[in-house]
């Protein structure tokens, strides 16, 4: 097994965070404002769905066709799940929760191409998106219930009815509680996404690795680690079309959630 | 040394973190199926509240997953 770990380490090393420039340097990039491997693909990834959207809105029709049908389609579901979590203001939102749907989408489908990755597997792209989530949500609970309204709202109606005795002991904490609990939402908004679309591909290449590794061995040792790799290689890369549709789709239900808990804080 | 010993507690602490939420999302999910067994017509809601439920367990081991990193950097 002697060059798997070195073998390894240049695959990892391709997913770290290098300059553009330098893809195969050894430096990585800490200049804020250099174009990276990653931030490379996402322009990809946003061009792309730039130019998939302005084209389906280009010939809007009554009864749409080609691309116009699948975008039409994509934008319903999104409404319908803005609908559900939101009740029926929830509309209003959904150009917000599809635009971060079909961007994150077409990021984890472009991370599918062999040789490119996913916008989305740098914790900074990720970490953007939720601190925009959570400022979004904030402001939007700030201005439905007011500001005395929405941190009322932290503290649940059952405490705040309460006597003196159990709503200025449990009150307090339940409230440090709630606000660590919405701090928390975007951290992991962040990670879930960022951690599966990067764990994505070093589990491809690792059974990568394997195989080449087993095509140099020989005999039987070398046909079973080859067809292992190559058999864990093909079920892992379907898993990962999966999870490229779960986390675009996680991260838009969790939005809309979100945004929806916020619109009816008054209410709860 | 230090460092080894860090990565080793690294892997501990990612994979403690990860059992709890794996338990859960398990329970999670078989209850979400059983329930949409039994009412076919809640499946849409459901499964929504499923993905939320999954979001809160899951986080527990997004926090490890970020402790670990911590520790082995």
């Amino acid at each position: 097994m002697d060059g798997f770990a070195e073998k390894l380490a240049s695959k990892l090393h391709h997913y770290s965070v290098l300059p553009f420039s330098d893809v195969n340097g050894t430096v990585d990039a800490v200049d804020p404002f250099v174009l990276t491997n990653y931030t490379f693909f996402l322009v990809i990834a946003f061009v792309i769905t730039l130019v998939f959207f302005l084209v389906a809105a280009r010939r809007v029709s009554i009864v749409p066709q080609g691309i116009g049908q699948v975008a039409e389609a994509g934008y319903e579901f999104i409404r319908n799940l803005c609908v559900d979590n939101m009740g029926k203001d929830g509309a209003k939102y959904a150009p917000f929760i599809g635009t971060l749907f079909f961007f994150i989408l077409f990021n984890n489908v472009i991370g599918l191409v062999p040789g490119a990755l996913p916008g989305t597997g740098s914790i900074g792209v990720t970490a953007t998106w939720a601190l925009m989530v959570f400022i979004v949500y904030n402001a939007i609970g700030f201005k439905k219930n007011g500001v005395i309204g929405y941190l009322k709202s932290f503290v649940p109606s059952g405490v705040r009815e309460m006597g003196p005795g159990g709503r200025f002991t449990l009150g307090p904490f339940i409230f440090i509680l709630e606000i660590v609990g919405h701090f928390l939402r975007p951290l992991t908004l962040a990670v879930r996404l960022y951690a599966n679309m990067f764990a994505g591909g070093i589990i491809l290449g690792i059974f990568g690795i394997f195989m080449i590794l087993g095509v140099q061995q020989l005999g039987a040792l070398g046909i079973t680690m080859t067809g292992f790799g190559f058999m864990m290689l093909v079920i892992m890369y379907g898993f990962k079309v999966f999870v490229a549709f779960i986390q675009a789709y996680v991260f838009a239900i969790l939005t809309s959630v979100y945004i929806g808990g916020a619109l009816h804080a008054s209410e709860h | 040394m230090e460092g080894s010993l860090n990565v080793l507690g690294a892997g501990i602490a990612y994979g403690l973190a990860a059992f709890g939420p794996g338990l859960g999302i398990g329970i999670i999910g078989g209850k979400a199926v059983e329930a949409m067994a039994r009412q076919p017509e809640m499946a849409g809601k459901v499964q929504t509240t499923m993905f939320i439920a999954i979001a809160f367990t899951e986080a527990l081991a997004l926090l490890g997953f970020v402790l670990a990193l911590i520790l082995s950097a």
